[in-house]
């Protein structure tokens, strides 16, 4: 059965009241959400990130071990001095490979710092939807339904105003180098 | 004499790993906070290569981009985008403000370089 309209055209107040509460808990879902999403997208990228650079702070602890050790034989004259010099050079190639690594999981902070933007956008936008409601609720007519059912009306519309300017969110799954397209 | 590039990204984190990377590749590196630092930047000097996040605080990188192509130093100059944005669309975007390539967040140095030199030597 349809609501009936009062003569002004106006939908009864319990419709309104009904239409009000779920505008506000489609609004805060929405943005819990979002919230609930970048929370776990920084849960990825945070573990992505710390496993590539423990794995790379090893790597280059290891790497630099064996070039002291190569050093110390260079010291000690054990082997031809072009044996080591071939030695030296894998050894900054590989130090160089784990470091460029390293820069990349480094980039963590980049990422999950837009993440953590966003969501305080959500947030924001979902104390304003209670604030709409604490900010006219506060005003509230004590007789008149017409008054009053003109109040809802312009509460479900402020709640229905949804947050602009958040940013798109971060998409990336992995600590990983990500695409390059030249034009 | 070095290439000069205008890193433009308002991550310090983002921006000392690009001077980083950058320079151990033999450029000089300009930073700018941001797209509005980036222009007042690019005018003071012209740099060989402007590498911009898209998304920051004032002007973003696509209106830095637009601006810079504004300028009459800035019309062949490689401008590459450097961002978290892999859609498609932001991507045509990009290619009709003017950038020459668009690079998804996070990067690898010895790509990065290497994407630089095919530029700009």
């Amino acid at each position: 059965m349809l609501p009936q309209e009062s003569p002004s055209g106006e939908l009864p107040m319990n419709t309104q009241v009904m239409r009000l509460l779920s505008g506000v808990s489609v609004h805060g879902d929405q943005h819990l959400a979002e919230v609930e999403r970048d929370l776990v997208q920084m849960d990825v990228l945070l573990d992505e990130a710390i496993k590539k650079l423990c794995t790379n702070f090893m790597a280059i602890h290891h790497a630099v071990d064996r070039q002291q050790e190569a050093l110390n034989g260079l010291l000690a004259g054990s082997m031809p001095a072009s044996e080591y010099a071939a030695r030296f050079e894998a050894l900054r190639g590989e130090i160089g490979q784990h470091v460029g690594a390293a820069v990349t999981g480094l980039q963590f902070q980049d990422m999950t710092s837009q993440l953590i933007g966003r969501m305080v956008q959500h947030l924001a936008g979902l104390r304003d939807v209670f604030g709409a409601l604490d900010t006219n609720g506060a005003a509230l007519p004590e007789s008149g339904n017409e008054a009053l059912l003109a109040l809802l009306g312009d509460i479900g519309k402020r709640v229905g105003v949804r947050s602009s300017g958040v940013r798109s969110t971060v998409n990336q799954r992995h600590m990983e180098s990500g695409d390059i397209e030249l034009f | 004499m070095s290439k000069t590039i205008l890193a433009v990204d308002d991550s310090g984190s983002l921006r000392q790993m690009l001077s980083f990377s950058l320079k151990a590749a033999g450029y000089g590196v300009v930073e700018a906070v941001d797209g509005q630092d980036g222009l007042d930047k690019a005018r003071k000097q012209t740099v060989d290569l402007v590498l911009t996040d898209q998304n920051m605080p004032g002007m973003d990188g696509l209106s830095l981009i637009k601006a810079l192509r504004g300028m009459k130093n800035y019309q062949n100059v490689p401008i590459l985008m450097l961002t978290t944005e892999a859609g498609d669309d932001m991507k045509a975007m990009g290619r009709a403000a003017g950038a020459n390539g668009w690079l998804v967040k996070p990067f690898d140095p010895a790509r990065l370089t290497e994407v630089v030199k095919k530029l700009i030597g």
